[in-house]
């Protein structure tokens, strides 16, 4: 064997040509087109691809979807087919930037579509869209065990020594971040025992609450779902979390806490995408679809706020009252709270590092 | 088949594409499979410069982690090293009704996605269950707590020792071993004094694998664990939170230092194995 050793070439060219072949085979497949309802213009079905993150699944799958499907037939003539994603907002919004050719974009927060805007993929305004590119909105809210035994009625009361608390974690859930955002938030506004605009009290209110955070799942639903197999007191959540869960007979009940934010989820069309698949007609419709009555009732149905003024009065009497009801913009918008909050010297990351192993 | 093999030169010396075709392809998938792969983490950790590697390690989050996820890899490793050695034995010295069922057993853990396991271990020891609520009114807390990460790792690496073990053992001659009995040795005594120095190195190799596999480990971890920093965030957990708020850097530099230590890990097992090689042919 090793007489053979003078020729290596032969052998070490065959890495480099293997690497290269592998390269133009998957340079080809691109070069396919990627969806079976490309042109021509008047074809009669198209394929949307939708990239959405996990909560909505329900409402798009087994609601939205069909509905649109109905209405866009009986105007065009046209079939729809659905190719659905579901993940984790920030992994989604990184796979339409990788490539994933989304159509369109269904995401639980702003950055993860600036994101995909900032690749270059996204080349309109996707926020001069009605109700500024929002689908769907929710708040967060403090799911309590049946007849609430501990008594948890407002933020503060999470701080409590002995009470066992869960959220998401805010690094790997980008949507956790709307719990600590809110608790953060109501603090500086003065709605959970701390004088307004009193950073270091909010600061000091967000470390007793983790305090109390022994299980940070890595999702929203995965946190509930620890939370339905009896782990915890309370449970930081979104409200169309808790209601989508008594839905599906799980018992527990909710809390509003005086001052919470108000959850803005966006839906934005993936302009290269769609050209590329020649289905913009469609997805544009499809966006239209998603801020209408139709739809908006049916998020509404699934436990969301509803964007459009209408509806939101029709649904008033069955979700609570909100005292003090704001938005991410009070704090300052997402960059400025990514930082404030999540940066490596941000106040929650200090925080997490100074509860350390001390609890 | 047989007919033909022998009139074929073992060098290739007559065809050359043959033979360098077979190792070439082999060494590029090799290459494209692992080592390109590899190498971009690398070069991602590596790309802002040594400081901000530096930098993203020395936080004490991410220092924590480190060291949490070692001490669970290593308390899993010594527990494998002591159960799969014995189990290893058993399965191979002992005939009893259902050995097979439960030779097939041990590889259950390498099929199951250790996403389940995970969930598993928390419906088994949660709070709902019978084991669980047992546990909780004894103030003893297993899941979301540094146990509940052992328990999955457990699990998760369990046939490493068994099958590394047990080809030894079943290889072993008997005849010293009968030989011992025959005199009057115990069992005790023949396994502390002939079975074990066989199998020891073979052990050895097993616990290192089973310790690489666990710095790992993900899926099941993630569920179980709690995932609270500096308590129960173990590196892995780490390097996917750092990925999903966008610090690439810092997951990368993460996984260059677990890819070292289970490089370092594996490379000490194959030398190992030469060592051994090399003291039977001397």
């Amino acid at each position: 064997m090793r007489r053979d050793g003078s020729r290596g070439g032969a052998g070490f060219l065959a890495l480099p040509l293997s690497v290269l072949l592998a390269f133009t085979l998957s340079g080809c497949r691109k070069e396919e087109p990627a969806a079976p309802g490309a042109p021509p213009a008047a074809a009669r079905s198209a394929t949307l691809i939708l990239g959405g993150y996990t909560t909505p699944r329900e409402v798009y799958g087994k609601a939205i979807i069909p509905a649109f499907k109905k209405a866009w037939q009986e105007k065009t003539g046209q079939q729809v087919e659905f190719r659905e994603s579901y993940q984790g907002s920030g992994a989604q919004s990184r796979a339409i930037v990788g490539g994933f050719e989304a159509d369109v974009a269904a995401l639980s927060l702003e950055a993860d579509i600036d994101r995909i805007a900032e690749a270059g993929l996204i080349t309109h305004d996707w926020k001069a869209k009605p109700h500024g590119g929002m689908a769907s909105d929710s708040i967060v809210v403090l799911a309590v065990r049946p007849g609430n035994p501990k008594k948890v009625a407002d933020w503060p009361d999470l701080t409590r020594p002995g009470l066992n608390v869960l959220t998401p974690d805010p690094k790997t859930s980008g949507g956790a971040q709307w719990n600590v955002n809110a608790i953060y938030g109501a603090a500086l506004r003065g709605f959970a025992g701390a004088p307004k605009d009193d950073r270091a009290a909010a600061r000091e209110l967000l470390k007793k609450v983790f305090r109390n955070v022994s299980i940070m799942d890595k999702g929203a639903r995965e946190s509930m779902t620890t939370f339905e197999k009896g782990v915890g007191d309370v449970a930081i959540t979104y409200e169309n979390e808790v209601l989508i869960g008594k839905q599906a007979g799980q018992k527990y009940d909710y809390v509003v806490p005086r001052s919470t934010i108000l959850i803005e989820n966006p839906v934005a069309l993936v302009d290269k995408s769609v050209d590329k698949h020649g289905v913009r007609a469609v997805a544009e419709a499809f966006v239209e679809f998603l801020h209408g009555p139709e739809a908006q009732r049916i998020y509404a149905r699934y436990g969301l706020r509803s964007v459009d003024e209408e509806v939101a009065k029709e649904n008033v009497a069955q979700l609570p009252p909100v005292q003090d009801l704001w938005k991410i913009d009070d704090l300052g918008g997402w960059k400025k709270v990514s930082q404030e909050l999540y940066g490596k010297d941000g106040v929650f990351t200090q925080i997490m590092t100074e509860l350390g192993s001390k609890r | 088949m047989s007919a033909a093999r022998p009139r074929r030169p073992v060098g290739g010396a007559g065809r050359p594409w043959g033979l360098w075709g077979l190792r070439g392809a082999v060494l590029a998938y090799l290459a494209l499979m692992i080592a390109v792969p590899l190498l971009a983490v690398f070069q991602r950790g590596f790309r802002d410069g040594l400081g901000a590697f530096w930098g993203e390690l020395s936080s004490p989050i991410a220092f924590d982690a480190l060291k949490l996820t070692v001490l669970v890899a290593a308390v899993t490793a010594g527990i494998n090293f002591v159960m799969g050695t014995l189990t290893a034995y058993v399965l191979a010295r002992y005939e009893f009704p259902g050995r097979r069922f439960l030779d097939g057993l041990v590889d259950m853990p390498f099929a199951i996605p250790t996403l389940v396991t995970g969930v598993m271990l928390v419906v088994l020891y949660g709070p709902s269950s019978v084991l669980g609520g047992w546990l909780e009114s004894r103030g003893v807390s297993v899941i979301f707590a540094k146990p509940g990460i052992v328990l999955a790792l457990l699990f998760v690496t369990y046939p490493f020792v068994i099958r590394a073990v047990q080809p030894v053992l079943l290889a072993a001659e008997r005849y010293e071993e009968e030989a011992a009995f025959t005199m009057g040795a115990s069992k005790w005594t023949v396994f502390r004094h002939i079975v074990l120095p066989t199998i020891l190195p073979a052990a050895a190799s097993g616990a290192l694998l089973s310790f690489a596999r666990a710095l790992g480990e993900f899926g099941s971890i993630v569920v179980v664990a709690g995932n609270i920093p500096r308590r129960t965030l173990t590196a892995p957990v780490h390097v996917f939170g750092e990925i999903e708020a966008h610090n690439e850097r810092g997951a990368s530099a993460m996984s260059v230092v677990l890819l070292a230590l289970s490089f370092g890990l594996l490379l000490l097992v194959d030398w190992r194995q030469r060592r051994k090689v090399q003291v039977l042919r001397g």
